[in-house]
């Protein structure tokens, strides 16, 4: 029952950071129904451009992560510049094949700079309740809940999942409330028309792929917290992602929220009650599922086919 | 594919029919020259010859993906998961069972097929983004079992060792040169089959698909029996190109069927344009040989790793900017 609790926290705080990266494939999908497939690679460029700032260039930690978000955002503006735009009006394939470019282009790009190494984020330049251990001789617990049954919740966990919901929150205020947020939802259902009411749909779609960006950077800096820093690390998150994005309804900024919390749960309860070995199989069995039998997902509107 | 007896057909032909006496030669002239201390720097006969060998393998998946990416135009990002299913289907029927190669290669086909049927059923009503998701996921499933079902392979990794070389009347086929022509003879069968399929009813009723499904149906064209159709071929020449691999390859392991090995031949596909089979054939060729001169140690320093992925990244992006419908001449 502890482990089960252990692991329920373990899910939870993983579907936050799926829920983030998530975001930047719907809103970019309800935008220009594109699958951004770089947008796990801008996610590892985030974890690897804090890293760089904190262990190359000395910058503090608190400055780091703002930074990483604006190099990011940056990031995916260029590469909407770049490539995509002058394929707006392309076959959609056409589109999807350089999504798969960029995403090859910025993986080995990632492995050409930094070596495929995996790294860690160094722990003496982390704030110090971000690192929590347990004292084996004094049994002490450092930075850390004690949960019942003899497991802890490091504070780091309950930072990223608080950090995630308030993130997430605000997305959804500036979804709803503000003017560039009207734009974006005026553009998803119709950008033609949009376009015709003076909307610049060109900068809505860049802030779109900045807000993303951002979001993944914050995404990859919290998984480089606990885990590796590696150059596949954007395929294989970003692919989780994507089911969860695919789970929640493609377009449907909530659905990718409550997707990414689905997908993290049943990957880490899946990975520790089934087999390790199938811990991604499990979000593609899901992914694939939902496709097939619901491609509308669980909380889209059951809309005709959308591809 | 003008069934003419041009000069030039019948110099490539030629070429084609002696290409292995031609690196033979290669190796005479490098072995005559060093005698005399003169160094060339030119890589063996021997060694041109495998990655002949290799490349013909990706133009035989060219031509595949081909099928269903150009004709019924589905983009299919898992087409890897059949050449999988054929090296591993081969390779456990050889190398673990002691079955023969000229029964396994026919049943790796086989497998391949009632796969490509398998994925092709609850996939039939998807087009598009979907369609590619879901061909993406189904490849990387097949990797994952593969990886992790010890039982089935014998070791961790999906790591096969000792595929032994078909024989056949007490001959070894093991040399490079009789792979070549192992080869040779398959991926004419698959281009001559693909060739009068595409310029059949069946090709027609693909191309009808692929510009307008609804009109396609409203004319009378069953859907689903041709996409099934499409489907079944292309796994099966995925399978056949799998099943050589492996007895070529003696030992096959998971990370040489991975997603971006799917993406490489999708790459060939697109860079010779979506549509033909000479194109694909083309992209084959270029792609599979620069892949091989641009592996790690040769022209890119090591520390850079898989620097190639980032060039077909690059030939992916630049050519969907500028020349969407390949290098061969007609505008998509």
């Amino acid at each position: 029952m502890a482990q089960l609790l252990e692991q329920f926290i373990n899910g939870l705080v993983l579907g936050g950071i799926y829920a983030l990266i998530a975001v930047g494939y719907t809103m970019v999908y309800g935008i220009i129904q594109l699958i951004n497939f770089a947008h796990g690679e801008i996610f590892m460029f985030g974890a690897y451009l804090a890293l760089m700032l904190i262990a190359v260039f000395n910058i503090p930690f608190w400055i780091a992560v703002p930074a990483s978000m604006l190099l990011c955002a940056m990031l995916g503006m260029l590469i909407d510049l770049v490539a995509y735009r002058p394929l707006r009006d392309a076959p959609r394939l056409s589109a999807l094949i350089t999504a798969i470019g960029i995403s090859l282009v910025l993986q080995n790009l990632a492995r050409m700079i930094w070596s495929a190494r995996p790294r860690q984020f160094p722990t003496e330049t982390l704030p110090a309740f971000l690192v929590s251990e347990v004292n084996i001789q004094t049994g002490e617990i450092l930075n850390a809940i004690p949960l019942p049954g003899g497991g802890i919740l490091p504070y780091r966990d309950v930072c990223i999942l608080l950090l995630a919901v308030v993130l997430m929150i605000a997305l959804n205020r500036l979804i709803h409330l503000t003017k560039i947020g009207k734009a974006m939802r005026a553009c998803a259902q119709n950008r033609v028309a949009s376009n015709l009411m003076g909307i610049k749909t060109n900068q809505v779609i860049a802030v779109t792929f900045a807000i993303g960006s951002a979001l993944g950077a914050v995404a990859g800096i919290m998984v480089g917290l606990s885990e590796n820093i590696t150059p596949t690390m954007g395929y294989y998150k970003g692919v989780a992602a994507f089911a969860a994005a695919v789970l929640g309804g493609i377009g449907n900024i909530t659905g990718a929220m409550l997707g990414g919390i689905i997908i993290g749960l049943a990957e880490v309860l899946g990975a520790g009650y089934i087999s390790s070995g199938y811990r991604l199989a499990i979000a593609y069995i899901i992914m694939i599922a939902v496709i097939v039998i619901r491609p509308s997902g669980l909380f889209g509107k059951s809309t005709a086919n959308r591809a | 594919m003008k069934d003419k007896l041009t000069p030039k057909n019948i110099i490539f032909g030629l070429v084609v029919c002696f290409l292995p006496l031609l690196m033979f030669g290669i190796d005479g002239i490098v072995a005559f020259l060093s005698q005399y201390g003169i160094y060339l720097g030119w890589p063996g006969g021997e060694y041109m010859l495998r990655i002949i060998v290799r490349a013909s393998v990706y133009m035989m998946l060219a031509v595949g993906l081909n099928i269903v990416c150009g004709f019924t135009g589905l983009l299919d990002l898992g087409y890897v998961c059949f050449y999988l299913i054929g090296g591993y289907t081969a390779g456990i029927l050889m190398a673990r069972l002691g079955v023969s190669y000229w029964v396994a290669l026919p049943l790796a086909v086989l497998h391949g097929t009632v796969w490509g049927l398998l994925r092709g059923a609850p996939t039939l009503r998807l087009t598009g983004d979907y369609f590619a998701i879901v061909t993406f996921g189904f490849a990387e499933l097949f990797f994952r079992i593969i990886r992790n079902e010890q039982w089935l392979v014998g070791a961790p990794n999906g790591q096969l060792r000792g595929i032994p070389s078909p024989t056949l009347f007490g001959i070894t086929f093991n040399q490079n040169w009789h792979n070549y022509y192992h080869i040779l003879i398959l991926l004419t069968l698959v281009v001559f089959i693909t060739y009068r399929l595409q310029h059949s009813r069946v090709g027609r009723a693909w191309v009808a698909i692929r510009e307008d499904e609804q009109a396609a149906e409203s004319m009378g064209i069953n859907v689903s029996r041709y996409k099934s159709l499409a489907f079944a071929v292309s796994a099966a020449i995925g399978a056949l190109g799998g099943a050589f691999i492996a007895q070529f390859q003696v030992s096959i392991s998971v990370p040489f069927f991975d997603f971006w090995e799917s993406i490489l031949i999708l790459c060939m596909v697109v860079l010779g344009g979506m549509g033909s089979i000479r194109g694909a054939m083309i992209g084959a060729a270029i792609l599979g040989c620069l892949g091989e001169v641009l592996r790690p140690g040769f022209i890119i320093p090591y520390q850079f790793g898989n620097a190639r992925y980032l060039i077909f990244g690059i030939i992916l992006i630049l050519l969907m900017r500028f020349r969407p419908g390949g290098l061969s001449l007609k505008k998509a």
